[in-house]
């Protein structure tokens, strides 16, 4: 393609835009809301996800070991714990080491004198979070395991909620995507509608099909481009206020952070120009059948 | 042979029957009337050149080429060799005359020198270069249609296809169309005219091809309009 093509292509496009000028503000500004609710929605679910994965990861299984198991039994069990498919670390906690931390919790002079009532224990990370409940199971069944503890019912939960919230979030993804497409697409059918007479000829005269649809292809891509980043701006001084605000009031939440949020700007500027080229790319194909 | 058609028909869909078993040659540099009353079938007959219909039955060659078998990509580049004139002018109003003409060159992807060179000769050709920045709205309806043989013409086209191109003139405008047509026609470019100009095709003593509800009825050398 020549450069001089390429140059005509770009001016055919702004020439367009400037001449719907009201159309071309109306569909920026709708792609920039659909973007924006999109975007919301997306941040909202993404630090969702985020929490949902700090608290996952902080579960872990607690099997408390029978008194009367002696060393060796001990280190067998160590290894058959280890054995289980989906666990990734297990950490011996013995007698001591559990009142040290009791202790440190509690404060040293309240235990003072008294004999140690805490068990041998195994503190047991699994690979996936989703395993938690399977792996609990089956140290359960090991010889010498008194009782197993995790998070039952609250990683289930958890799950059951993160689960849902990717699902919502999916659906409401591409609904707003689709009205971005129709809208961008309606504005692109005015400027190929009222161009129609020019497309026509261009078309006798020898004009390729994409010769004909570029201009309006990057018209769709430039309105696209234009309404998310008019979205993002939004979006970026939003976040950043609810952002400081939860940091101030409760910072125990973790949330991710603003610079991750630059990272999904891109694909939602990507998003958006894509919208737009598919848009007008809807709207140009019925034009070309001369 | 620049154009053959072998048992072409042409059937719309809902059944209208425009074309009927169409045999005809047409030569490299010949001038060719097509006349007819409305609905014979000319007009069908044009479209299927330019391949803006596609037979329903037989071949047309296009310089050898099979172009009923022709894929839709290909299709912009039989049209590059061929200039097409309509009754309506079909100008661009809000370009003007010298950029209607260079429109024609922009969208074959010309270079800016050829551009340059190209347009104001090919306005002169047509005695319009003195217009050359007026708009289309400006012009006369004869001068709006010379604007329109020069774009189809600025891009060196072997044939040049006009439907009634006089059909929105008056008589003594219609006159000079048709020498202008003639003359681009001595210059080598082969020509086609579908027409209902009874008068103009009488004296001009071109080979007339006359069509009746879809059939070719008459294909004489040096003819008149007909009956």
């Amino acid at each position: 393609m020549k450069l001089r093509t390429i140059r005509y292509f770009f001016k055919e496009a702004f020439v367009n835009l400037f001449r719907n000028g009201w159309m071309s503000l109306a569909s920026i500004g709708a792609v920039a809301s659909a973007l924006i609710i999109f975007g919301s929605f997306l941040m909202i679910s993404i630090n969702f996800d985020y929490i949902a994965k700090n608290v996952e990861s902080q579960v872990e299984i607690t099997a408390y070991v029978e008194d009367s198991v002696d060393k060796l039994r001990l280190n067998q069990i160590e290894l058959g714990i280890k054995s289980i498919d989906g666990v990734k670390e297990v950490v011996f906690v013995s007698k001591e080491k559990a009142l040290e931390e009791f202790k440190k919790q509690v404060g040293e002079e309240l235990l003072e004198g008294i004999e140690n009532p805490l068990p041998n224990s195994f503190r047991i990370k699994v690979e996936t979070p989703q395993e938690v409940a399977g792996v609990a199971e089956r140290i359960q069944k090991i010889d010498g395991i008194e009782e197993v503890k995790y998070g039952k019912g609250v990683v289930e939960k958890l799950f059951k909620i993160t689960y849902w919230m990717r699902l919502v979030g999916l659906a409401v993804m591409a609904i707003f995507a689709a009205i971005s497409v129709f809208i961008i697409s309606n504005t692109i059918r005015i400027t190929v509608f009222s161009r129609r007479r020019e497309i026509s000829i261009m078309k006798y005269i020898g004009a390729t099909d994409w010769f004909v649809r570029w201009p309006f292809l990057l018209e769709g891509m430039i309105l696209g481009f234009s309404g998310s980043l008019i979205a993002i701006a939004l979006l970026a001084a939003g976040y950043s206020y609810l952002y400081n605000m939860v940091k101030l009031n409760v910072p125990m939440i973790p949330l991710l952070r603003l610079e991750e949020f630059y990272d999904y700007s891109l694909g939602l500027l990507l998003m958006g120009t894509f919208l737009g080229a598919f848009g007008s790319g809807f709207s140009v194909r019925r034009f070309l059948r001369v | 042979m620049l154009i053959e058609m072998y048992g072409v028909t042409k059937i719309y869909p809902g059944g209208q029957v425009a074309l009927k078993d169409i045999n005809l040659k047409i030569s490299k540099g010949e001038f060719v009337f097509i006349v007819g009353p409305s609905g014979a079938g000319k007009s069908t007959l044009i479209k299927l050149i330019f391949r803006e219909e596609v037979p329903t039955r037989g071949q047309i060659f296009f310089a050898g080429k099979n172009i009923s078998r022709l894929k839709r990509r290909e299709v912009p580049y039989l049209r590059r060799r061929i200039g097409i004139v309509f009754q309506d002018f079909r100008l661009l109003p809000e370009k003007t005359v010298y950029e209607n003409v260079a429109f024609a060159m922009e969208v074959v992807e010309a270079s800016y020198k050829d551009i340059k060179r190209k347009v104001p000769q090919t306005l002169e050709r047509v005695g319009l270069l003195h217009k050359a920045n007026a708009r289309p709205s400006e012009l006369s309806g004869g001068e709006q249609q010379r604007v329109a043989l020069a774009r189809a013409l600025v891009n060196n086209p072997d044939i040049l296809v006009a439907d009634e191109p006089t059909g929105n003139l008056d008589p003594d405008t219609s006159w000079d169309i048709m020498n202008y047509l003639d003359d681009i026609n001595k210059r080598g470019t082969t020509i086609i005219v579908a027409t209902h100009a009874r008068e103009l095709v009488d004296s001009m003593k071109k080979r007339v091809i006359q069509l009746e509800k879809g059939s070719l009825v008459r294909d004489e050398e040096r003819g008149v309009y007909g009956k």
